[in-house]
């Protein structure tokens, strides 16, 4: 095919585009794609087609040598994964900086996050920071104020945690009614890490506090200068402060070099950049524990300090980006969670809640960790609604949306943790639905 | 403050109530659990890591403030001064009269509207104390430039933002002293966090009646992002020789659309480009353009790449293009 040729392919594909609409659409592009994608690979092996690599065919990379080692001396995933991204939503903040992306959750195996694409939560940008300019200040009720080099805290006794993070405002924007049309932007303000770091408490003994202490404020070091007040007994209790995350160095997404990890409660207490920890007898309430992350009930009160992440779980697969093709048994799969302990139970419903089937684990059940589940279900082809209801260690049992209206309203933005339901169509489209 | 006399109780009995990490610590760390995870008040200085803080050294990066006004530095600043410091620096974004212009939030307005179906919180609607004013304009305000106003200035905008939600009058001055002293109207409607506050049971059976069941709410979705596996394989089995370039150097604005740049499932606007044909887009890629959309800097502003290089990563683009339809 000519240059010319391929330009009057490419523009009719255009053209098209303008005329024919939905599925005949998509039809003709993919058609036309491979069309293009044969012509235009120069260097296309001969009768490369959808089934070069399929029996009986002896594929081509099995009959040369591919690139040798550190040809990507720090890998990324195959290019074929290149859809699997983190992804905004623009109409949600003012712009970029102070603004969240989210986790491609459908993409996701297992319960761990791989670090790239946990998902974006800050408030002025990601600060470049040279970790040997770095510091960590403790002070405030204390008896000996202290400031700490990234090497002298690595000194100090580490451990490590696999423990998932969420935003409170995660699902969120659907208290009203079903808003976002994707996994990835209904629940991907999620994440779940392995997490290397000292403990907070260590430090708070290694400069002993006061017999008054009962708070400390912990300070990022990015322009928004983030904080938030942490009550003492999880500051002795699991908070870390981290440096690693899934065995490497804090992306700097993350909070590189250092960052704070609560875990089980909302995801903007992980002060990211932690640069100062200031012990004293009483909260700050500042901006982010005030005008945001409280949650205003309907009748005009607010919560303050909801640091708990409730049970919550979802379906991940089907979901509107894993769609069904064919009638047939699937796993029905999915994530539960919870800010309380381990995941006891998760329960499947196929019938918009009228009865529901116990899901089995499959992973590990770790507290305060994404927990996975499946179900095998042999899908008739009709009309589906589809929930999972997960059930944590202390006997919570996540609620329906009827329940959280009841109880809270829906003006509280945070901790939105009720049942979700994906309606899956006869053609296998996935779509967010609620139910009366 | 009583939710946390626990803790104290605790300090005090030295592990008595000793915070346990839940749940699975390594093995290696099990031997001595609790103990490690007392707090052990005795251990000041164990390591003897870092080095002691200095007042000057504490004194430049404390910048917290509280309700109670603990914190706030020594400068007092008027409504008058505030007015024309906002102007200069705060009401491109947040409008002259607090307003809010385009998606950046409002600073003032609102009252009364908490129970509304659509509440606007602000300083004066929602805020409970002022002292978190001071403390935020100086941390993070404004946005381009944090920590650069003065302690003057600071309190000047904490006047005049006040001021824009009729908290007070025209001819304040505020200071160290009486900052702690203005109360927010809202301040009463703040109390602790009472979950968990629904109680679902578990039922397995008849739970609900089927035929109360009805679609109250539905997104219709656009056509999935993720191609089923077989038709996605088939596609991409072969990397575009142009995909490598552009992953490296066009995707930094073409993925997300920085300073304009069309996103590439942005069909309509790719659309009228690309009936210009694919030549024009290639020559505009390597020599750069520029329209009301942006500027597109000549080879996305890397100009060691090949021109080769930059059209085989248009045509990477275009077909990828198709492949997001
Ligand atoms: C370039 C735009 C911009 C300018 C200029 C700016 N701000 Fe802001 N302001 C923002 C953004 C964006 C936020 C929200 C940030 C976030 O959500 O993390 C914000 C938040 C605020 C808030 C908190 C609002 C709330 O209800 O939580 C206050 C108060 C504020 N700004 C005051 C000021 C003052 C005073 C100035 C001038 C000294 C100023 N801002 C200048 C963009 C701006
Ligand atoms: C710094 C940001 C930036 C980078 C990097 C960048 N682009 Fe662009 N590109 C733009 C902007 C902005 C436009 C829209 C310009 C306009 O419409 O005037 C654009 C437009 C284009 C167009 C459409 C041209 C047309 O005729 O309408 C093509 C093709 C293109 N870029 C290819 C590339 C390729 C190939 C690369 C990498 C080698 C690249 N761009 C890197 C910002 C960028």
């Amino acid at each position: 095919m000519s240059q010319r040729e391929l330009d009057n392919l490419i523009n009719s594909i255009a053209q098209a585009g303008h005329r024919v609409s939905g599925v005949e659409r998509r039809r003709f592009l993919k058609s036309g794609l491979l069309m293009v994608g044969a012509a235009a690979s120069a260097t296309s092996v001969a009768g490369a087609s959808e089934s070069v690599g399929v029996p009986p065919n002896i594929p081509p990379w099995s009959k040369r040598l591919g690139r040798g080692v550190v040809s990507h001396p720090y890998g990324s995933p195959s290019p074929h994964e290149a859809h699997v991204q983190r992804r905004t939503v623009d109409w949600l903040t003012a712009d970029r900086i102070a603004s969240i992306s989210f986790t491609p959750l459908a993409d996701l195996n297992g319960i761990i996050t791989p670090s790239g694409i946990v998902f974006e939560r800050y408030h002025a940008g990601v600060p470049e920071i040279p970790p040997d300019q770095h510091r960590l200040m403790i002070h405030g009720l204390v008896k000996r104020p202290i400031i700490l080099s990234m090497d002298d805290l690595m000194r100090f006794p580490s451990q490590s945690v696999i423990r998932f993070l969420e935003c409170p405002a995660n699902g969120g924007m659907e208290w009203r009614g079903a808003q976002m049309d994707k996994l990835q932007f209904s629940h991907g303000m999620l994440a779940c890490c392995e997490w290397t770091g000292v403990r907070l408490a260590t430090l708070l003994e290694e400069v002993g506090i006061d017999a008054n202490a009962a708070w400390v404020l912990a300070e990022g070091a990015d322009g928004a200068h983030m904080s938030r007040s942490i009550p003492m007994d999880k500051a002795l209790g699991d908070a870390l402060v981290v440096f690693a995350q899934n065995g490497e160095m804090l992306r700097p997404e993350q909070g590189y070099p250092l960052r704070l990890v609560n875990p089980g409660w909302e995801g903007n207490t992980w002060v990211k950049w932690l640069r100062r920890l200031e012990v004293g007898d009483k909260p700050w309430y500042h901006r982010e524990e005030t005008s945001k992350y409280t949650d205003l009930m309907a009748d005009g009160t607010s919560r303050e300090f909801t640091y708990v992440q409730e049970c919550n779980s979802v379906v991940t697969s089907p979901c509107p980006e894993k769609p069904f093709r064919v009638k047939g048994k699937y796993m029905i799969q999915g994530l539960a969670w919870s800010g309380r302990g381990k995941i006891k139970h998760v329960d499947v419903s196929v019938d918009g809640g009228v009865s529901w089937h116990q899901a089995q684990f499959t992973s590990q059940v770790l507290p305060k960790a994404l927990t996975r589940f499946a179900l095998e279900w042999d899908w008739d082809g009709s009309e589906t609604l589809l929930q999972s209801r997960a059930i944590d260690e202390t006997g919570y049992v996540q609620p329906t949306y009827g329940q959280l209206r009841q109880a809270r309203g829906t003006n509280s933005i945070y901790h939105k943790n009720a049942i979700h339901t994906w309606k899956l169509s006869p053609q296998g489209i996935v779509t967010n639905v609620q139910i009366s | 403050m009583f939710k946390f006399l626990s803790v104290v109780v605790c300090l005090l009995l030295l592990g008595a109530c000793a915070p346990t990490m839940d749940g699975e610590a390594p093995e290696a760390l099990k031997p001595g659990v609790d103990a490690s995870f007392a707090y052990a008040g005795d251990r000041v200085g164990h390591f003897g890591f870092g080095q002691d803080a200095t007042s000057i050294q504490i004194a430049g990066w404390d910048i917290d403030v509280r309700p109670d006004g603990q914190g706030l530095p020594v400068g007092s600043g008027s409504v008058a001064d505030g007015e024309s410091l906002y102007e200069e620096q705060c009401a491109e974004c947040h409008g002259s009269f607090g307003e809010g212009v385009g998606r950046y939030p409002l600073l003032a307005g609102g009252e009364g509207s908490l129970t509304d179906g659509r509440p606007t919180k602000t300083v004066g609607s929602y805020w409970p104390y002022t002292s978190t004013l001071y403390d935020y304009i100086y941390r993070a305000m404004p946005f381009t430039q944090p920590v650069s106003l003065s302690a003057d200035e600071t309190y000047a905008l904490t006047a005049y933002v006040l001021y824009l939600n009729d908290l007070v009058d025209d001819d304040l001055v505020l200071d160290q002293d009486n900052l702690a002293s203005i109360r927010l109207p809202n301040e009463a409607n703040f109390g602790p966090d009472p979950r968990p506050d629904v109680a679902n049971t578990r039922c397995m059976q008849n739970c609900r009646d089927p035929n109360l069941i009805k679609i109250v709410s539905e997104v219709v979705s656009e056509a999935p992002t993720t191609l089923p596996i077989n038709e996605r394989t088939a596609v991409q089995s072969q990397q575009h020789p142009g995909q490598a370039t552009y992953d490296q150097y066009c995707s930094i604005c073409h993925n997300v659309g920085v300073g304009g740049a069309p996103t590439l499932d942005d069909a309509a606007n790719w659309g009228v480009r690309l009936s210009a044909g694919v030549d024009v887009l290639v020559s505009n890629a390597i020599n750069g353009m520029s329209s009301a959309s942006g500027v597109m800097p000549a080879k996305g502003g890397f100009v060691h790449l090949s021109d080769e290089q930059v059209k085989s990563s248009v045509l990477y683009m275009v077909e990828n293009l198709a492949a997001s339809q």
